[in-house]
């Protein structure tokens, strides 16, 4: 009873009214090959990007694109269309550290990465310049983790959502100790929990809970969950269905707000951001999810302290352009 | 568009949840099924539906009926490799067993159609399963003087081809299986496995990967998969392909469920697979390679009495004592 009425409660942070009704969608970055990640760097506010499939992680000042981190491995995704990837999530502990959750690695091998990154204006470092590193190695009984898409952090452990063990659907987490990052361990196994693949996206709520979007099967649309964790003791609060087929983002507006960013693979061009709404009906809570924004490939979503909300997408490139994008929601979410 | 109106038809079906005038009677283990908005379960209707999977003079001379290829005493399906339909034609695919199958969005194979409603017809016009045009199985039901009576009453006009849909959608819901060893164990019975079935069970969810695709309440993900069944083949089925145009759709195929698994036989999407140890020694090798092979697929290194406990775990966990073995109906005159 304790943990419903905590799930509702957590959910009620983001059940008021529809915040989008009046919002303005411009492009800050183009060019961009497979952006898969988004973060905000704390007392600059500059925009973070991991420009995935060239393989580097890039800082965007006044709408230019400067190389950070550079020479991740690069992977690929997919069996057709296919997608190369590198860096993929990215979250700050402070200022001048930065996680990136690496995805040119095999499973097992993968790493989470800790940066101090280079001050705006000096030149970049290389990806294997690295502070720390850990990775979730394979066992007899267990499978090598990899493909580590969504990072988050609420102060006292980075929560990495991993797509390695298809049985499992882990997320892992790294605790944080006077700001340095231990090893990462599996947490939540999501699939057993929720029976539906691919923990991909992150966040945590205003009030601590772990908000996982599992994406469920690429090839099936609308399975998509919302799912509720103890971000303690890694219990299940609460599990949603919400209608969305391939959620790769989430976020809270400075509001409380929770957007969610659905690439939609089986029909991209149908892709979007919506707000997750909360809903309530004979007892029981829903979600209904309101489309923002059509976007083509959306992959990543965070917040800017002004109630910006800054977006990569894939999208789609003119013959040998990247048709990758970061863009830019006006405050007001 | 075509996925558009896909999505919107999903999103449609997600909100009735239970029946008009009939409760469907879910067993241990299976969660309650999605039923699309104007179609409710209705006892007549159900009965109706019955009577038309099992009634041949569906087909042009009078042979085939649903039930010919989806026989309760064969799993629901027909013990051969391929579907036989009017005139002793063979299909290019084994019939797969419709048990749980109301929990499916896509069916056939290669997932061509959505929902039972939508299924239930292309038997019917297919020139080698039942081969009528739906004009022509309409008036042929119409000088049946119980079947214009029935149609009537359930739906209020003669007989129709969506309410033949309808009607056999609503019976084939009722094809439930669950309750199973596995179930029991679950809910907290743990002398409902035998010792082998419980080390088989470990492996499923475990070492041999089976629950990364075979997962949730009807052990499948409903979703589609290259295991490289068929793809040494020249040319290969290529399954899925057909209907996206995706290339990494390429001779993926729908996961089958694994409930009652051990009565339907042969397996594969082309019954090229006799037994279940061949099946497990088909995963155990990895599959057959080819550039869309599934990552989930890869050697296993399961030793000989682990093979043996998997398959002890599919036959004796997953097979009911509550089957739902169906007889024919009398058919209306």
């Amino acid at each position: 009873m304790r943990t419903s009425i905590l799930s509702i409660i957590a959910l009620l942070t983001f059940a008021l009214a529809p915040a989008w009704a009046d919002h303005h969608v411009s492009t800050v970055v183009d060019g961009l090959d497979n952006p898969a990640g988004v973060a905000i760097q704390p007392d600059t506010g500059h925009v973070f990007v991991s420009d995935s499939g060239a393989s580097r992680v890039i800082r965007v000042v006044d709408g230019k694109a400067q190389d950070v981190i550079t020479d991740f491995p690069v992977d690929v995704y997919g069996k057709g269309p296919m997608y190369n990837i590198g860096p993929l999530g990215l979250v700050f502990l402070d200022k001048n550290t930065l996680v990136v959750g690496g995805g040119g690695y095999k499973d097992g091998e993968e790493l989470l990465r800790v940066y101090k990154i280079p001050e705006a204006g000096q030149p970049a470092i290389k990806a294997d310049q690295m502070e720390g590193s850990s990775k979730l190695v394979a066992t007899d009984e267990i499978k090598g983790e990899g493909n580590f898409y969504g990072v988050a952090t609420n102060g006292k452990f980075v929560f990495v959502t991993c797509n390695g063990d298809d049985t499992k659907g882990w997320v892992s987490r790294a605790r944080i100790n006077d700001g340095k990052l231990s090893k990462i361990k599996r947490a939540v196994a999501t699939k057993e929990a929720t029976e539906v693949d691919a923990p991909v996206a992150v966040a945590i709520s205003p009030r601590g809970e772990l908000v996982i979007g599992q994406m469920g099967e690429i090839t099936v649309p609308g399975d998509g969950l919302l799912t509720f964790y103890n971000a303690k003791n890694s219990k299940m609060l609460l599990n949603l269905e919400t209608g969305l087929s391939d959620i790769t983002a989430l976020a809270y507006s400075p509001k409380g707000q929770l957007y969610a960013t659905d690439f939609m693979w089986t029909n991209t061009k149908e892709g979007g951001l919506y707000q997750l709404i909360s809903k309530e009906a004979d007892g029981k809570q829903s979600i209904e999810a309101k489309k923002v924004e059509t976007l083509d490939k959306p992959t990543a979503l965070a917040f800017g302290d002004d109630g910006s909300l800054y977006i990569t997408v894939i999208g789609t490139g003119e013959g040998d352009a990247k048709g990758g994008k970061l863009l830019k929601v006006a405050p007001g979410l | 568009m075509r996925f558009l109106t896909l999505l919107l038809f999903a999103i449609s079906c997600v909100a009735t949840v239970t029946a008009d005038d009939y409760e469907l009677q879910y067993p241990l283990g299976l969660k309650p099924m999605r039923i699309p908005k104007g179609n409710e379960l209705t006892e007549a209707k159900i009965k109706l539906g019955k009577q038309l999977f099992f009634d041949p003079r569906l087909s042009r001379d009078d042979t085939v009926s649903c039930s010919s290829c989806h026989e309760p005493s064969k799993g629901w399906s027909n013990g051969d490799d391929f579907a036989t339909g009017v005139r002793g034609q063979r299909t290019g695919r084994s019939a797969p067993t419709i048990i749980n199958a109301g929990y499916s969005y896509f069916q056939f194979w290669d997932g061509r159609a959505l929902m039972l409603e939508g299924q239930a017809l292309g038997p019917i016009q297919s020139s080698v399963e039942m081969d009528l045009t739906l004009e022509e199985c309409v008036a042929k039901l119409n000088k049946i003087e119980g079947y214009r009576k029935q149609f009537q009453d359930v739906f209020g006009t003669d007989v129709t081809s969506p309410g033949i849909a309808r009607a056999i959608a609503s019976f084939e819901r009722t094809i439930l299986s669950g309750n199973a060893p596995y179930d029991k164990f679950k809910a907290g019975d743990k002398s409902a496995l035998s010792d082998a079935a419980e080390r088989g069970r470990k492996l499923f969810f475990g070492k041999a990967n089976c629950s990364a695709c075979h997962a949730g309440p009807n052990f499948s993900d409903f979703a589609f998969h290259n295991i490289g069944v068929g793809m040494d083949n020249d040319p290969p089925d290529v399954g899925r392909f057909n209907e996206t145009d995706m290339l990494g759709d390429r001779g993926s195929f729908k996961t089958a469920t694994l409930r009652e698994i051990d009565r339907t036989a042969p397996y594969m999407h082309d019954g090229s697979l006799g037994t279940l140890e061949d099946v497990v020694d088909f995963y155990n090798k990895g599959g057959i390679a080819n550039p869309q092979l599934d990552e989930e697929l890869f050697p296993l290194k399961l030793t000989v009495a682990q093979k043996a406990d998997l398959i002890t775990f599919l036959k004796e966990g997953l097979s009911s004592e509550d089957y739902p073995d169906f007889k024919p109906p009398a058919l209306p005159k």
